[in-house]
């Protein structure tokens, strides 16, 4: 949608375009600003929803101050009410405030997750891509066999090994993006390598890691954003999954997946608001990052297309 | 040619699963300090751990434990579930066909769904439509199998009343039909016995639909861009100067087109089936493999888990391997040797 204006192919540039153009007049850059994101709808309409989730979780503990973890057995399987908006769980806990407390924690894992393994796959992909011969091929050998597991089960297979809870979820989920980022940043510095000013700035002097550094991987950020901002929906959706099959966060902790669960448990006895706040925030924030990828996606000029992120343990 | 470039797909598809496997094994035998606690539990006592141990060949060097792990699962020695006190080779075979038949539902669901609605969005070019099945294909693919389940289950199951509950395959005593295919539906059919399919229909309904859901909308995407691409063509100007109507351009020649690209993504959707079957099996109580793996890792039955997630890697590579061929024989482009 809005195909009619596209100045810039990268958001990063098309910031930094704009910056120069109104020579730092800060109104004049929100305005620009704003004309920018309104003619990119699913990109605002994303990062509206994403803004939202984070001052859920951020402010929301602020203004509801009940704590997520009191346990009160005399309020136990409320229905939503005044004093318990979202309702109160079999051990008559504040559902609101575990699913703002749950929000927290699901961002800041997604976040974690998404910047670790982003990062190792970076550097595995620059790496493949910058060394060619056998290193190259050994290490997208060993990335297909990866790619071999599907990622939920990859993420549930370490954290099996490594022993339930947060933290190895975490690791194995970091673990199972991993390849996706490799192959992504192969793929796009071996494409901006072939570009003819690579080679000037070759012939011009430049070394080997000024080259990369300078000249490479500028010009991937773009495309790896994209990456990104599918890999933070895909964090959320399996830490949701892994707490769900009892190998991610711990009770009482209050995490999306393991309340869902515990939703799942009184469905059949009519108590249904259990586990349906904590799941329409998991999918707001999904479909949200799914919108900014898709937004900043549109716009994007690099030949190598992400791939798309989604339900169940798809690819990140 | 043909053949050459197949076998060279095979060839890659095999050293693949051999890696997977080694990937498979340094996650799950390496990296855990002692593997035989890992898939004994807690509880096992030393003599039964220093069986283990010699029975999986513990005391050996890594690289002659790698052999023996890959020699036992070929051999089909996946080990023994001792939760149900059965070898877990003839547990995952009993459960295979519920999940297959799951699968193989969701699979239809998602596939007619989407081919209907990516024609209807692309043949009535105008915004509504396009919209609304947009925001549907978000929708499926942002949400949590787990947590459609339990919507359904609210809605169509405690609200309304109008679907049975998660009691399985078939209402709890109502027999299974005789087995011929290992399909409840098919096999209900074929022995003519109509109350019986009703009844595996109707449980078959919410899981494949809630399973369904996200392959629906990465096909729908998938589908309604190669068709748009496709409607541009220059063939379709022909096919309508020729004298077809809209409708028959639509479903005789843009739409077979534009499936090549839904055959490529047929890997992706498997991974997203297995992936998904774990979930979606727990919240219905369907007695399939997935199933069996959380009821496992519930009580640190780890063997059972091993043994998914190398049948996952193999089943997601032969997909694969067969969506190349198919692809090799539908599209001549691609047959350049290798």
């Amino acid at each position: 949608m809005a195909g009619s204006q596209s100045p810039a192919s990268v958001p990063g540039e098309a910031i930094g375009a704009l910056r120069a153009r109104t020579g730092g007049d800060l109104t004049r850059f929100l305005h620009r600003g704003v004309a920018w994101l309104s003619a990119r709808r699913e990109l605002a309409l994303g990062l509206g929803i994403v803004a939202l989730i984070v001052v859920f979780a951020v402010v929301g503990p602020w203004v509801w101050r009940q704590s997520p973890l009191q346990v009160n057995l005399s309020q136990s399987l409320q229905p939503p009410m005044a004093s318990h908006p979202f309702g109160t769980d079999e051990l008559g806990r504040d559902i609101l405030a575990r699913t703002m407390a749950g929000a927290q924690l699901d961002l800041l894992v997604a976040l974690a997750v998404t910047l670790a393994g982003g990062a190792l796959g970076l550097m595995v992909g620059l790496v493949s891509a910058m060394s060619r011969g056998l290193v190259d091929i050994l290490i997208m050998r060993v990335l297909d066999a990866l790619l071999a597991f599907p990622p939920l089960i990859l993420a549930l297979a370490v954290a099996v090994a490594l022993g339930a809870g947060t933290v190895s979820a975490s690791i194995g989920i970091a673990v199972s993006v991993i390849p996706y980022y490799a192959r992504l940043m192969r793929s796009e510095v071996l494409r901006v390598r072939s570009l003819p000013y690579v080679d000037a700035a070759v012939a011009s002097g430049s070394g080997r890691f000024r080259l990369i550094r300078r000249h490479i991987v500028p010009h991937t950020w773009g495309t790896m954003l994209i990456q990104a901002s599918s890999a933070v929906g895909y964090a959320v959706l399996t830490l949701a999954a892994l707490g769900f099959v009892g190998l991610g966060v711990q009770e009482p902790t209050a995490e999306w997946g393991t309340m869902i669960t515990s939703g799942l448990q009184y469905v059949l006895s009519g108590q249904w608001w259990i586990g349906v706040f904590p799941g329409l925030g998991l999918l707001a924030l999904v479909t949200a990052c799914s919108l900014v990828a898709d937004g900043l996606s549109v716009h994007g000029s690099s030949g190598a297309a992400p791939t798309v992120l989604g339900g169940g343990g798809q690819e990140p | 040619m043909i053949v050459k470039s197949l076998a060279v797909r095979l060839g890659g598809a095999l050293l693949t699963v051999l890696l997977a496997s080694l990937v498979a094994f340094v996650i799950l035998r390496v990296l855990p300090g002692d593997p035989v606690r890992l898939i004994l539990g807690p509880l096992a006592g030393s003599r039964a751990l220093a069986a283990e141990r010699s029975a999986l060949g513990l005391d050996q060097p890594i690289y002659i434990q790698y052999v023996t792990y890959v020699a036992a699962f070929v051999h089909g020695n996946w080990g023994f579930d001792y939760n149900s006190g059965q070898p877990i080779l003839a547990e995952v075979t009993a459960r295979l066909p519920a999940s297959l038949e799951l699968g193989f539902y969701a699979l239809l669901l998602a596939f007619v769904g989407a081919v209907l609605t990516a024609v209807a969005a692309v043949y009535f070019n105008w915004k509504g439509p396009d919209y609304f099945f947009r925001a549907g294909a978000y929708f499926s693919l942002g949400s949590p199998p787990f947590w459609v389940g339990l919507m359904a289950l609210i809605v169509f199951v405690q609200y309304l009343g109008v679907l049975p509950g998660p009691t399985g395959r078939l209402s709890t005593g109502v027999p299974a039909p005789p087995t011929l295919t290992h399909f409840y539906t098919f096999d209900a059919i074929l022995s003519g016995q109509w109350g019986t399919f009703v009844d595996a229909a109707r449980h078959l309904l919410l899981p494949a639909a809630t399973l369904g859901l996200a392959s629906y909308g990465y096909l729908y995407r998938l589908l309604r861009n190669s068709l748009l691409q496709v409607v541009d063509e220059e063939f379709m100007a022909v096919c309508r100067s020729k004298g077809l109507t809209r409708w028959q351009t639509m479903f005789r020649h843009a739409l077979p087109n534009s499936l090549l690209p839904a055959v490529t993504g047929g890997g992706l959707l498997v991974a997203q089936l297995v992936a998904g079957s774990v979930l979606v099996e727990t919240v219905y109580n369907w007695p399939g493999v997935g199933q069996l793996v959380v009821q496992s890792i519930l009580v640190r039955e780890y063997g059972v888990v091993e043994a998914f997630v190398l049948l996952s890697a193999l089943a997601f590579v032969a997909v694969n391997l067969v969506v190349d061929a198919l692809y090799v024989l539908i599209d001549p482009r691609v047959r350049r040797p290798a």
